[in-house]
């Protein structure tokens, strides 16, 4: 039984390895970001700005007094149209926060050096925003409050934020002795 | 069984025949230079077959012997296919020496639980401890490879056609020397000539793989190819990145801020 074990854990990482050297050696989806991209990237217009007016909305409190008039049935539909709004919402912070990722893996790329815990810093932080964006559009389906989620996420964003400038001075400082 | 015999016989001639061309392409492309590893690999595997070809027709020499050669030497070969890995990571990281900094620390970290991991459940087969070293080292290299070519789709890193091809084909024959290995082991002892038919077989393929890499594209060319912007234009982007991004900060922090005074 322990030889048939240990046969299925060798063949199971095997066959994983191979899995991911098929995942790995395909094409990029996208191509590195030009120099000018990541100019005209920065300069566009961010989703986080509108979050307190999400947050705002999805407040029980702003829809509460629907319920103390009798307006049930519209107060139910005004919640779910701001639900629905901001599920969007999270969809482009995501796409932006993405965008942020990318923006610093390009300047990794181009970066004499990298500080390596801060590097592995952000790769946690994308990895807990993906859940945390995925989690919070599950509540928000599921007609729960996601409120406390959204400030945390505002935070990572923020978090990214200072780890791509501190990446940047150190570059900036190599450019310039250079 | 007779069938099964000539039919090994028949992909092992054709194996050698196969490493014979990618050595005489390596000369025709001159490759020696910039692939010094993977060459000197090439013609290490070539000596070994040679010699085992030799061994194996030697009528009065004990079958024990031959057996702890044949698998010495391929515990060297996997070393020289430990330093074409080398070569391959220098040509892909050597031109981003941030990433490079992050990269060979995780690299060595998984080359090295892998091979924890592989030794420790090698345990308490004394008979089999060269192949169980050298299954538990192909799987590192395998490993190691894969999180290569991660970290260079991680950061959009475009990686040389030689290269990746090479990494291909050493990752897809260590990982099969790893299945084939692992069921001989457990459950198909009688199956040893298969076992090898079937190493035989991806090995090949591995081979015709590099051979069309090394005839279908230059290898001078790749390794000229620039990636970097200038000195000046890269001061300009990080001060205007700093700008924007020290702005975006200002406003997110806001944000947070107002939304914690929000009653």
């Amino acid at each position: 039984m322990t030889h048939l074990i240990v046969m299925v854990f060798f063949l199971a990482i095997a066959f994983v390895l191979i899995g991911l050297l098929l995942w790995a050696t395909r094409p990029p989806k996208r191509i590195p970001y030009p120099v000018q991209d990541i100019f005209e990237l920065l300069s566009q217009q961010r989703h986080c700005m509108r979050l307190p007016f999400i947050q705002h909305a999805l407040q029980p409190q702003d829809t509460a007094f629907l319920e103390e008039s009798g307006k049930k049935a519209l107060m139910r539909e005004i919640r779910a149209d701001r639900r629905r709004i901001a599920l969007h919402y999270l969809d482009q912070l995501q796409q932006e926060f993405e965008t942020l990722l990318e923006i610093s893996r390009a300047m990794a790329v181009m970066a004499p050096e990298i500080a390596a815990v801060e590097e592995i810093e952000r790769w946690k932080l994308s990895l807990v925003f993906a859940m945390n964006c995925a989690f919070q559009r599950w509540r928000l389906r599921l007609g729960l409050r996601p409120v406390s989620g959204f400030a945390s996420i505002s935070t990572m964003a923020t978090g990214l934020v200072r780890h791509l400038e501190s990446a940047t001075a150190s570059i900036a400082e190599n450019a310039l002795g250079g | 069984m007779s069938g099964s015999l000539s039919l090994l016989d028949i992909t092992w001639w054709v194996t050698t025949a196969a490493e014979l061309v990618l050595l005489a392409v390596l000369v025709w492309r001159k490759a020696l230079r910039s692939y010094p590893f993977f060459t000197c690999y090439v013609i290490s595997i070539l000596l070994q077959s040679a010699g085992m070809s030799f061994l194996y027709r030697q009528a009065n020499l004990n079958a024990t012997m031959v057996w702890n050669i044949a698998w010495g030497t391929q515990a060297a070969i996997t070393i020289m296919r430990s330093l074409v890995l080398v070569e391959l990571t220098r040509k892909i990281f050597a031109r981003y020496t941030g990433i490079w900094t992050l990269a060979r620390r995780s690299i060595l970290c998984v080359g090295l639980c892998v091979i924890v991991y592989a030794l420790a459940f090698s345990r308490g087969h004394s008979q089999w401890v060269i192949l169980n070293m050298i299954r538990g080292l192909e799987l590192a290299l395998a490993a190691v490879i894969v999180a290569i070519l991660l970290f260079a789709r991680y950061y959009r890193l475009p990686i040389p056609s030689v290269p990746r091809a090479l990494a291909m084909g050493l990752c897809l024959y260590s990982v099969f020397y790893v299945i084939d290995y692992s069921l001989l082991e457990r459950g198909f002892k009688g199956h040893a000539e298969l076992w090898n038919f079937l190493g035989l077989l991806t090995f090949l393929a591995s081979l015709l793989l590099w051979t069309a890499a090394f005839i279908l594209h230059p290898v001078q060319e790749e390794e000229t190819q620039a990636t970097s912007v200038s000195p000046d234009a890269y001061g300009k982007l990080s001060a205007a990145v700093n700008l924007r991004l020290y702005l975006l900060n200002q406003q997110l922090n806001r944000i947070v801020n107002s939304g914690e005074r929000r009653p």
